[in-house]
């Protein structure tokens, strides 16, 4: 019987879901999935417009589904038992089978998410190369971008390459060209950019906290202290001097240990903040689930309808 | 007219500039000091190094998952947790299988760090971390939550098709044909999930593998708050919180760990323990005594042209 979805072993010599890398039979496979996937694709765009909306539904219904029913139904004792040694009734079979699609069906998500990927660098490369050609506003920026993207994707490709058919250790010895242009445009350039573009976030967070903290009313002020103690609670050399100069009154005082910086910071953090995130949080949580429900079974609106 | 400004008015308006300028050159010249700066390390903190360290918790030989789930962007704080981690499990001989959920980087980012604490461990004639013996790279997985509800169904069959190359070879082979993952089919065959992060992604994991695994996270300052809430829940079995969060662990590496009612955890003395945590320490200090004087000024001067008026 050919292997269906969650029946296909991890590691198997041969189903219909797979071939042996690099083999004509992969690449065949390849084709007819992607012909089947454009098939597909243009099916539904030539399908009357008022089928496309219960065509999309029903996908999502389904997609949906199979997560609900893996919440919900019930978990079996172990989703590693052989299949000779597995109970036989309908329900234990059926979490079984919930059970050993699970990576199977997140593989085809982890994919999908992939293809965005891909579509990223599509909508780059379309909006880029016109605003190039047509010379608007700003294109030679358009083509530093083009030409970064180009040469990140090569060099990262070469390197792979390059320690894939050498080993990772030989490359790190011997560091040929792709090691070298891969390493100063990836950790020379870009981690560095990176790196420098969110340490900006100190300098506006320091502005806006001189600006915005001030005592201008009870609960402004209750912000102020808290964030204060916070503060001083992230400074290690603060805690040790202020605690230390508690305990030095008396480490066997309790009362007075409620005092220490990191009791007060600990209090505030554990009764105060971590509730309210928690809190916030459950809100988040409820409003997802309620999205979720509404997109599952698309009830969404759509254009304004 | 502006001139016509006192102190105290143009004491509640000082220019963007100014700040930024002070932030800059204190943050600057604090990192040229080299000060081992006093710690008092929090319990997450402690309860995190306990499970690193304690052989029952995390028995020498064995294998961890290591979810790294950063990039340059939190380098402040990410950076000096991975290296403090990277530190313990090498000298504990702990075997880790890293992957990574949230941003392509975050691989080859990762791979940077073990050939930097690699090269640490070279200089000192210590053995290096192998690829392959010691820990292999799964690689990056593009969804978390769906990544995550396949590692907790079935971590062989999530992982499936991940090859890595072993020494003086140049075929690549299948993950768990190495002594990484040899003994490993299901996630609960981990003594610790530990997950390296700068963003929601611990979250995520312990929403879906909760229970199965011991979770460890090192998280962002950013994301702290939110991790204590598994952590006081007991979902996650310790934490390190940010910048403060590395310079604890590494003030833990070099003291040891001694609470009351529980075994004493040993240190690392004589190791290099302090790394990129406490060099950056001060200038926490620094820039977070800029951020409280500037905030003061602020209201003294706002409260005293109040008064004038």
């Amino acid at each position: 019987m050919i292997p269906w979805l969650a029946q296909a072993p991890a590691e198997p010599a041969l189903n219909m879901w797979n071939a042996p890398a690099g083999t004509p039979e992969i690449w065949i496979k390849v084709g007819i999935a992607m012909l089947a996937g454009f098939g597909l694709l243009a099916a539904l765009i030539a399908a009357p417009t008022r089928l496309r909306r219960p065509i999309s539904a029903a996908f999502i219904f389904v997609a949906g589904l199979f997560w609900v029913l893996v919440f919900l139904f019930p978990k079996p004792i172990d989703s590693q038992t052989p299949h000779d040694q597995r109970p036989s009734g309908f329900v234990q079979n059926v979490s079984f089978w919930l059970a050993d699609a699970i990576p199977v069906v997140s593989n085809f998500s982890n994919i999908l998410t992939a293809f965005i990927l891909g579509l990223g660098v599509f909508s780059l490369m379309r909006i880029h190369l016109m605003r190039v050609a047509k010379k608007q506003t700003d294109w030679p920026f358009s083509i530093v971008l083009l030409v970064s993207m180009v040469a990140m994707a090569t060099f990262g490709y070469w390197d792979w390459k390059t320690r894939l058919d050498l080993g990772g250790a030989k490359v790190d010895e011997a560091w040929p060209l792709a090691a070298y242009g891969k390493d100063l445009l990836f950790d020379g350039m870009l981690q560095v950019m990176e790196a420098a573009m969110f340490s900006l976030i100190a300098f506006f967070i320091l502005s806006a906290a001189y600006r915005a903290f001030r005592i201008r009313s009870v609960e402004a002020t209750i912000l102020l202290c808290a964030a204060l103690i916070a503060m001083l609670n992230l400074m290690g050399a603060v805690v040790v001097t202020w605690d230390g100069m508690i305990e030095s009154f008396g480490k066997d005082n309790a009362f007075l240990m409620n005092f220490t910086l990191s009791s007060v910071a600990g209090f505030i953090r554990d009764n105060l903040q971590t509730p309210g995130i928690r809190a916030i949080d459950f809100g988040i949580g409820l409003g997802a689930l309620a999205m979720g429900l509404r997109l599952w079974l698309s009830l969404e609106r759509v254009g304004g309808n | 007219m502006a001139n016509d400004k006192t102190i105290w008015e143009k004491l509640q308006a000082i220019d963007r500039r100014v700040l930024y300028t002070l932030l800059m050159v204190i943050a600057t010249v604090s990192l040229f000091f080299k000060v081992n700066v006093p710690t008092k390390p929090g319990q997450p903190t402690k309860d995190l190094y306990r499970l690193l360290v304690d052989a029952d918790a995390l028995p020498e030989g064995s294998t961890v998952i290591l979810q790294s789930d950063w990039t340059q962007s939190t380098r402040g704080e990410s950076a000096g947790q991975m290296e403090a981690l990277l530190r313990i499990l090498m000298r504990r001989n702990i075997k880790f299988a890293l992957l990574s959920v949230a941003d392509p980087q975050a691989p080859l980012v990762a791979r940077n760090v073990i050939r930097a604490i690699n090269l640490e461990r070279k200089a000192k004639n210590q053995r290096e971390y192998q690829v392959w013996e010691d820990y292999v790279n799964l690689g990056y997985f593009p969804n978390a939550e769906g990544t995550s509800n396949a590692i907790a169904a079935n971590f062989k069959t999530a992982v499936a098709g991940r090859k890595e190359t072993p020494p003086g070879s140049t075929t690549p082979l299948d993950v768990f044909q190495s002594p990484v993952l040899a003994k490993v089919s299901k996630v609960e065959d981990v003594p610790v999930y530990i997950n390296v992060t700068g963003s929601k992604t611990s979250n995520i994991l312990i929403e879906r593998l909760g229970g199965r695994v011991p979770f460890a996270a090192l998280v962002t300052g950013v994301m702290g708050p939110e991790t204590l809430n598994y952590y006081q829940s007991g979902q996650v079995k310790g934490v390190a919180i940010g910048l403060n969060g590395v310079a604890e662990m590494e003030s833990l590496m070099e003291k040891g760990l001694e609470e009351s009612g529980k075994p004493p955890v040993q240190s690392f003395a004589g190791e290099t323990n302090y790394g990129r945590g406490m060099a950056y320490y001060l200038a926490l200090h620094t820039c977070l005594v800029l951020m409280i004087v500037a905030v003061v000024v602020g209201n003294v001067a706002m409260v005293a042209a109040r008064k004038k008026k």
